[in-house]
């Protein structure tokens, strides 16, 4: 409105109405003739009242400026170590499997045997190699999907609606799955991207988000109870190793989606870090004992606090978990808090004390 | 006989100010011009609350999707000298058989309405069941344009009036322009020339309303109500008078300008002050409703006539922060939404367009709410949704179109145009120009009324109450 000759060239007129057809295609804006010229300095130069021109176009970004693309060090393929492993393994398993008829007619027996260990351990690398690629282009294929689940609110409903789809293959929800009805018929032509998400939102992950909460609650409960009850810091150490492990895989597995690389380095830091807690705390919560010298009421309820401890940083590990492998990320509203949590931990090993205290009395 | 009176009325009062303070009671203003759709927004809001347990789509209102909400039910209303609002007689034009949109609003009505919720959060206190009461209120679109009346004197009211410059517009008036520039200010006044030109003015009026055009003052000339034929409405705007403050001061009583600034007093202190005293001071939400499709249909200049009129409206509400005691005491608009109506007479990709446009119609209001830092939500809406968005597969393309009932009675399948993001040129309106049909109701049984985006309206304007 303000500047009429600049925006008139490329403003698109409201189309008319139409009965039964309406057009798509765009007035195509003409090409316009470069106006670079070589000449080293260039004078001024006045175009004619008439010549078309447009609005400076500004050089698009195709990369996006995320941080881990752009900090991640430049990829490189490594030709000369694929090479030398790949002729190792290949003459090497040539070599083994030639060698084989030879001890066998010459009845060498233990020669042959490890010529079959070797290939044996040959085909094992293999397969387990083909498996993590394999693993790694799923992880991918998960990146990808995680972040256009990411981008829905600025995508076209129906682009939103087929992620929506793409979501509900990898939840493995089949087509007349109660909560996928209930999503479909929840929405409605009218509905924006971001009204997709929240339903979305609400039919597909909040059930699954109340299963990871339940999933939660329950498997730190029980590390918190194997802690208390474990006597050895070795033994504390990795049934907090396996018990968080296995948490992480479980939620991967309820969300579908597996984690990114990233994701799984950083949950795995901190798995190690509570396995030190674990040790440590054993350690101190031993020697206060011996130094205070406490009846054996007393020690069992510092190794339920030890437990207490130890299945709170497991809850903790487990709602960052939960955090990663959702497909689309939490509103500040729908966070999972530690207060939830505590509660029904609290619950669990006040549950074992009381259950222990009579027993161990008399 | 009045003291049992009293002690009830009293005991209202008590209920009211109770309710107030724990913040379960409610009013919200629907606000629009004639036409924008205010009845069918309130229709549509009292089904789908009555509804909202059973078989109302509302699934952005998260009370509802939650199956929290139980329902609504209509209460005895705290004013007894005000008509109830005619939901009954709307309901049954829109099950009539064709279904016919509900009667224009001839008058002021009023309706209360309980809503029963269960909270989302159970803590030591909450209850198991609580209830929020809305208070809902319908008027005329035409009586709304007097409540900027109120911010002028009758020297400030003729100079405003004579900025409508429209040809057009202008060309309405004729008649009475004629008339009123023989007038002398200082003559003696002579009752029957102003009852003839009063009256040539209240028809310019009509035929200006009946053109499209949205900035008519006074709104009591075109839907007299209770005061036809009264002196009060005998008045009109006098163009030029040419004379200063002093000398228009020192006009004697009897003149033709002291007459007519003195009906415009009264009409201000006697009409426009106790409708806008009595209905409009005490509003805690608002949405402002909007029709902008049909400001399209009619061109550039009701177009800018339109925004004029709204930006002159919005100045007659209260918008601040609320806190306790302003909720008792001064209750204040804390949330705005504006919502562009008649939202089913286009096709779903075109709405984020329609808000565009209506965002721009809106854009000096709501650079004023902005500064007064209260929340505004832009959305696009039908309360009663007359179409079906459907999807047509031509030459290999899939278009999206709408099928519905035209006002006429044909079934008509049909792609309604596009629907700018912003005004366009004046020489784009003589090429072209906007057709957008009007649709009638679709038959509905006794299912909850189909709409667009009430629910979200809904959240917007009580979800936080609902949690």
């Amino acid at each position: 409105m303000t500047d009429p000759q600049t925006e008139n060239s490329n403003a698109p007129k409201p189309r008319p109405r139409r009965h039964f057809s309406l057009d798509d295609s765009q007035a195509d804006n003409a090409k316009h003739p470069d106006i670079d010229t070589e000449t080293p300095l260039r004078g001024t130069r006045r175009f004619d009242e008439q010549t078309a021109h447009q609005p400076l176009e500004t050089t698009p970004s195709d990369q996006k400026a995320l941080p881990e693309e752009t900090l991640s060090a430049p990829r490189k393929r490594r030709w000369g170590l694929i090479f030398s492993l790949a002729g190792v393994a290949a003459l090497g398993s040539a070599e083994l499997v030639s060698g084989i008829p030879v001890a066998l007619e010459q009845a060498r027996w233990l020669d042959a045997a490890w010529q079959l260990f070797g290939l044996g351990l040959i085909g094992f690398g293999a397969v387990s190699l083909l498996r993590e690629v394999m693993r790694l282009k799923r992880l991918k294929h998960h990146d990808k999907l995680r972040e256009a689940l990411a981008e829905l609110p600025q995508r076209s409903p129906r682009q939103a609606m087929q992620q929506a789809d793409t979501l509900r293959r990898q939840l493995k929800l089949s087509d007349d799955d109660p909560h996928w009805q209930a999503f479909q018929q929840a929405s409605q032509p009218h509905h924006s991207s971001a009204d997709i998400m929240t339903l979305l939102n609400y039919h597909l992950l909040a059930p699954r988000d109340r299963e990871a909460q339940r999933l939660i609650s329950r498997m730190s409960g029980e590390t918190a109870i194997m802690v208390a009850v474990s006597p050895l810091t070795l033994v504390d150490m990795a049934l907090v190793a396996w018990r968080s492990l296995a948490m992480i895989n479980r939620l991967c597995r309820l969300y579908g989606l597996e984690l990114s690389y990233i994701g799984r380095l950083k949950l795995f830091r901190s798995v190690l870090n509570q396995m030190v807690f674990a040790g440590a705390s054993e350690l101190a919560t031993d020697a206060g004992m011996d130094m205070l010298s406490l009846d054996v009421a007393g020690r069992l309820s510092a190794r339920a606090s030890q437990g207490l401890a130890t299945g709170l940083l497991s809850a903790r590990l487990g709602l960052r978990a939960q955090r990663l492998c959702r497909p689309l990320a939490f509103t500040p509203e729908q966070q999972p808090r530690m207060a939830d949590l505590r509660q029904d931990l609290w619950h669990q090993i006040r549950h074992l004390d009381t259950q222990q205290t009579p027993s161990s009395a008399p | 006989m009045k003291a049992p009176f009293n002690r009830e009325r009293l005991g209202r009062e008590l209920t009211n100010l109770m309710e107030r303070t724990r913040d379960r009671q409610f009013r919200l203003a629907v606000t629009g011009l004639s036409q924008a759709g205010k009845t069918a927004f309130l229709t549509s809001l009292v089904n789908q609350l009555r509804h909202a347990g059973l078989d109302a789509q509302l699934d952005l209102l998260p009370a509802a999707r939650e199956g929290r909400l139980l329902g609504a039910q209509r209460l005895p209303q705290p004013d007894m000298g005000v008509p109830r609002f005619p939901y009954d007689a709307a309901l049954s034009a829109l099950n009539a058989n064709p279904p016919c949109w509900p009667d224009a609003t001839r008058g002021i009505s009023e309706l209360r309405l309980q809503l029963r919720y269960r909270p989302a959060q159970r803590g030591w206190l909450a209850p198991e069941l609580n209830h929020l009461t809305l208070d809902l209120f319908d008027y005329p679109g035409e009586w709304l344009l007097d409540l900027p009346m109120l911010n002028h004197d009758f020297d400030s009211w003729c100079q405003a009036q004579t900025e409508h410059k429209g040809v057009h517009r202008q060309a309405l008036f004729t008649a009475w322009q004629a008339g009123v520039e023989e007038l002398d200010p200082a003559a003696e006044a002579d009752e029957t020339q102003l009852t003839e030109l009063a009256a040539a003015y209240a028809d310019g009026l009509k035929q200006a309303k009946q053109a499209g055009f949205s900035d008519l003052q006074p709104g009591r000339f075109l839907l007299p109500g209770e005061l036809d034929g009264a002196p009060v409405l005998q008045f009109f705007p006098l163009p030029d008078i040419g004379l200063s403050t002093e000398q228009r001061q020192a006009l004697p009583e009897t003149s033709v300008y002291a007459t007519l600034a003195k009906r415009f007093r009264y009409y201000q202190q006697h009409v426009v002050k106790p409708f806008y005293r009595d209905h409009f001071r005490r509003f805690d939400r608002q949405i402002v409703l909007v029709d902008v499709l049909g400001a399209l249909n009619a061109g550039p200049e009701r177009f800018e006539d339109l925004s004029r009129a709204l930006q002159q409206l919005m100045h007659s509400f209260d918008y601040g922060q609320r806190s306790l005691l302003t909720r008792l005491f001064s209750p204040r608009i804390d949330r705005l939404a504006i919502a562009a109506t008649k939202a089913d007479h286009v096709t779903p990709d075109q709405h984020g367009n329609l808000v565009r446009l209506l965002e721009a119609l809106l854009a000096e209001p709501l650079k004023d709410l902005r500064f007064a830092d209260i929340p505004v939500k832009a959305l696009s809406l039908a309360a009663i949704r007359a179409t079906q968005a459907r999807e047509v597969n031509q030459q290999g393309q899939r278009l999206t179109a709408l099928y519905g009932t035209t006002l006429e009675g044909e079934d008509v399948l049909i792609y309604p145009g596009d629907v700018p993001a912003r005004l366009p040129e004046e020489h784009f309106w003589q090429q072209q120009g906007f057709d957008f049909p009007h649709f009638r109701p679709m038959a509905s049984s006794d299912q909850a009324l189909a709409h667009i985006r009430m629910d979200a309206a809904l959240d917007w304007l009580l979800g936080d109450k609902l949690a």
